[in-house]
């Protein structure tokens, strides 16, 4: 068994080491360098490390990425959620109902924000020609500072949550039968019996669900790399975001490393500690 | 008058006889790749790509971005010292100083000096040809030239009892009288989009009198300095299209060509898409930015095509670059209406016709001239980090526009930011 | 009486969030059959004439079908690998119990992917492999191994253990253990897994937008040629946008009852 074990996970492990172990060394060793493409790199220590420290725009994007992370999360778990119930309680799922809930996180990044883009358009998009058809002021969306973190909080929102309400409907449907007929023996009303049984048995799948989010939503890139570039000014410039236009478009890549790193870690960290609280709510 | 010509007839032959010397089949066989965005210049270009490949033998290849993207490819290919691009497409006023300084840029001095009498090198637009060289390295050749243009909507404005604005200052008057008369348009646009903005920026920040860098120090925040961000703020904040903070060439076009701006401040470049369809042929005026306080310096760039440092066929390459930005090309590809870096082709019979074909044209073309006459191609500062520069500048405008701060706020704030760029500039 | 209601309202609650969701990629279809003036018309037209003039233009002036077969390529590619790399590594995962191989590939998710981009580059051309589809496959295996691991490493736990002891009691050594007795039986699992590995490969952009070039570049790194210099032209990106959904979408609607257990089973359990 041991040999066979080592022979069959050997070529998926020697493949992850070359692919990802290469890129996460150079990263590191360039995190360590002043490096703008212009001349040999230079050995600088822990500098760009103890530079991210001082760069409001480094805490700017740390503030956004939580923003963005919390709004999105906890949006798309609620509904998510409902969504389940709702399904488990509608008599199994039909076929065209599966596969108008699979569409949305079925369909490639690019294509759902320049889409939303076109949508929200604040001069020529239908979104704001509906709210003021029915009475209210139309919104800038993704051109407000204030309204482009919920904005695209509400695209990834739309994209996930079914997603999500698939994984917390297969909680629900393999959640023991008679906890359900001891409570209908006990008279208890439908929601008690939600908030008080259904809830914390599910609490296990909807952690899941959130760490398989959690690490998508801490490095948001690909949304808003589509729409806004992380403006308007600063407004929804993601730790990722951030970081690649400081390599890529303002070169100093040995600080956009550091920053790169520094964002590996903090998923790391994220994920270890949801995992931890995942083992915390299982029965 | 025989005589004359018979001198003319002598020219010609030995224009001739020096063309038939330039083998044009010298790398026949060799394949080269060309990165290019998707400018009007490549579209315009690529149309007559079977001439080139039947006249030198030489196959080309094409890769395709748009401008960001492509220069996201470009760092990459480039910093690995990789010869899979030839030839591409750079802008020398925005990331010039750095890939000269990187060693990016192939030097296509020698292949001036050496090219045929008929490739009439010395007519290069000569501003934008030093605005493209780098400590003697020449780094592109001009593929065009370009600038931001004021479109005004004559028939609007005239209806309104509104002048075009002579004046700078006058512009906020124009567009508070614009909104007053035409609730339902947008009085003035012009870029907000950070990265973008600069490019139309510039030209308030120069017309008000600022420079960028004085003897060391950034003079982002001189007194000029702030007055040309508040006016630009002001401007788009109380008198712009909703959302123009995220706005570019492409969403300013489409408005104008719409009819629903009445004065658009975009690239002299945007006027075949802007005039697509016709609309606004008839009810249009094509002016440079209205002076300011520092008189009128517009700004002028130009496109242009470099031959990459680690390219193993830099002299195939070269015979494309000729090849594509000779006068006799560039004189078919004026008539598509890219703006020629060449006063030669400028004045040739055929492109004078097509000019005065469309009065608008001729109006278009006298802008980009008088423009190219006076302007400086400064957009954001005259440092290596220079794409930094502009992110900066783009930060403070877009404080201003959206009211987050006073101009003189935003401007201290991205002034820190800016001199640090100056001082790490060796 | 009761019942009926409730069933009555959930419906509905059902149906609003189906219109809520169908909305934008309705629009999207919807704007790809406009005419041109008609896709950035404010009001916004909900009635037009329905016109191929954006799918023309998208085929006449791309070359539309090479993107496609590229596409094909790098996420079929990518799927295949993955999958081989991954079947019996989540099987003896599954069977050993000893998680680190899966807890390492994962290590690509945390990271950025902009992180891969440069030395990936500098890697494939030390090895001459820059601009083929072969650095693009590998390239996407990174985002298909983890995939085909954790879906089907729950698969491989349902296998009753005394089936496969039972095989190598027989004699069989663990390949084929695997190749004979588990991989039949956990058939569905890997229909679903082959299915969300392509997707996911067809939907990312950023690799191939650095590695891929004219000739092997895909369609999602292609699409962003729409947004051109010029007014963009919203009713060809739109056409563009569709096809490019097209085949997850239809893969997705074909597969649904499968996918939707396997994604299941997968959080569930794992």
């Amino acid at each position: 068994m041991r040999r066979g074990f080592l022979l069959l996970c050997a070529p998926a492990v020697l493949f992850t080491l070359v692919m990802i172990a290469f890129p996460f060394g150079y990263g590191f060793w360039m995190s360590l360098q002043k490096f703008d493409f212009t001349g040999a790199p230079q050995f600088i220590g822990s500098a760009n490390y103890l530079r991210l420290m001082d760069d409001p725009r480094f805490w700017t994007g740390m503030r956004v990425t939580i923003l963005l992370y919390v709004i999105s999360l906890v949006s798309q778990l609620i509904i998510g959620t409902y969504l389940a119930v709702l399904l488990h309680s509608s008599k199994g799922l039909r076929n065209l109902v599966r596969t108008v809930i699979i569409s949305p996180f079925i369909m490639p990044p690019v294509v759902v924000g320049m889409t939303w883009l076109v949508l929200l358009d604040p001069s020529i998009g239908a979104a704001n020609y509906v709210l003021t058809k029915v009475g209210l002021p139309p919104s800038e969306w993704l051109a407000s500072p204030q309204w482009v973190v919920p904005t695209i909080a509400m695209i990834d929102t739309w994209q996930w949550s079914p997603y999500i309400a698939l994984i917390v409907l297969g909680g629900l449907q393999s959640l023991p039968v008679s906890v359900y007929e001891a409570a209908q023996i006990d008279g208890a009303p439908r929601r008690a019996v939600f908030w008080r049984i259904t809830l914390p048995l599910l609490m296990p799948t909807i952690a899941t669900a959130a760490i398989l989010r959690s690490v998508d939503l801490l490095r948001f890139f690909d949304i808003i790399y589509i729409t806004t570039q992380g403006g308007p000014g600063n407004a929804s410039a993601t730790l990722n975001i951030y970081g690649f236009r400081m390599g890529f478009e303002f070169f100093e890549f040995g600080y956009a490393s550091a920053l790169v790193i520094t964002l590996s870690t903090v998923v790391l960290g994220s994920v270890l500690a949801l995992t931890r609280l995942r083992n915390a709510v299982t029965w | 008058m025989l005589r004359f010509a018979t001198v003319a007839i002598v020219i010609a032959l030995s224009a001739q006889a020096h063309a038939a010397e330039f083998d044009w089949r010298k790398h026949e066989g060799e394949t080269i790749t060309l990165l290019k965005s998707n400018h009007p210049w490549p579209k315009a270009v690529l149309a007559y790509q079977d001439e080139f490949e039947k006249l030198t033998g030489i196959k080309l290849k094409l890769d395709t971005y748009q401008e960001q993207q492509m220069r996201q490819r470009l760092v990459t290919v480039l910093n690995s010292r990789s010869n899979e691009i030839d030839i591409y497409m750079s802008l020398p006023s925005r990331e010039g100083p750095q890939f000269a300084k990187a060693g990016w840029y192939a030097d296509l001095a020698p292949y001036l000096k050496s090219a045929p009498a008929e490739y009439e090198a010395g007519d290069l637009s000569k501003a934008l040809m030093g605005a493209a060289t780098f400590d003697g390295l020449v780094s592109t050749i001009p593929l065009n030239i370009e600038g931001p243009v004021m479109y005004y909507r004559t028939d609007v404005m005239k209806e309104c009892g509104v002048d075009v604005p002579d004046s700078l200052e006058a512009m906020v008057d124009a567009a508070k009288a614009l909104k007053e008369c035409k609730p339902d348009m947008v009085p003035f646009s012009s870029r907000g989009l950070k990265p973008a903005m600069p490019y139309t920026y510039s030209v308030f920040f120069h017309n008000m009198g600022g420079q960028y860098v004085t003897s060391g120090k950034s003079t982002f925040c001189s007194d000029a300095g702030v007055k040309a961000l508040s006016l630009y703020g002001d401007l788009l904040r109380d008198y712009g299209p909703p959302g123009v903070v995220n706005n570019s060439y492409t969403q300013i076009t489409a408005l104008y060509r719409a009819g629903r701006s009445i004065m658009s401040f975009g690239s002299s470049n945007e006027f075949g898409p802007v005039m697509e369809g016709g609309a606004r042929l008839n009810d249009t005026k094509i002016d440079l930015l209205p002076p300011g306080a520092g008189g009128s310096r517009p700004t002028v760039i130009g496109w242009g095509i470099a031959i990459s440092a680690f390219s193993d066929k830099k002299d195939a390459a070269w015979y494309f670059v000729q090849w594509a930005t000779s006068p006799e090309m560039q004189a078919r590809l004026a008539l598509k209406g890219l703006a020629p870096p060449r006063s030669n082709v400028a004045s040739t019979p055929e492109y004078k016709a097509w000019l005065e074909e469309v009065p608008l044209r001729k109006e278009w073309f006298d802008t980009i001239k008088r423009a190219a006459a006076t302007g400086n191609s400064n957009i954001g500062f005259p440092i290596v980090a220079n794409p930094q520069s502009r992110e900066y500048i783009g930060q403070a405008a877009n404080e201003t526009m959206l009211g987050e701060k006073s101009a003189a706020d935003a401007c201290k704030a991205a002034d820190v930011e800016l001199q640090r760029l100056v001082d790490a500039d060796g | 009486m009761n019942e009926v209601w409730i069933r009555r309202i959930n419906g509905l609650q059902l149906f609003i969030v189906g219109i809520i969701i169908l909305i934008p990629i309705y629009w999207m279809v919807g704007s790809s059959f406009k005419p041109p003036a008609d896709v950035t018309a404010y009001p916004p037209k909900f009635i037009f004439e329905p016109t191929l003039a954006n799918y023309h233009d998208l085929f006449s002036t791309t070359p539309f079908f090479r993107y496609l077969l590229n596409s094909i390529i790098v996420a079929g590619g990518s799927t295949l690998l993955g999958l081989a790399l991954g079947m019996p590594a989540a099987f003896v995962v599954s069977w050993s119990r000893v998680n680190w191989p899966a807890v390492l590939v994962l290590a690509a998710r945390m990271a950025p992917g902009m992180i891969f981009l440069l030395p990936w580059y500098m890697m494939f051309r030390e090895v001459g492999l820059i601009g083929s589809h072969i650095s693009m496959v590998l390239a996407y295996s990174v985002i298909t191994l983890p995939i085909a691991i954790w879906v089907l490493l729950p698969f491989f736990d349902q296998v009753p253990r005394s089936i496969l002891e039972a095989a190598q009691v027989d004699g069989c050594n663990t390949l084929r253990v695997l190749w004979r007795v588990a991989i039949p039986m956990v058939m569905p699992g890997i229909v679903v897994t082959t299915i969300l590995c392509f997707v996911f490969s067809w939907n990312y952009f950023l690799f191939a937008l650095i590695l891929s070039n004219g000739e092997t570049k895909t369609l999602i790194a292609a699409s962003f040629n729409f947004i051109g210099e010029g007014a963009t032209n919203w009713g060809t990106l739109m056409a563009a946008a569709t096809m490019i959904a097209l085949p997850p979408l239809v893969l997705a609607g074909l597969m649904q009852r499968w996918l939707v257990s396997g994604l299941v089973v997968g959080a569930v359990k794992g």
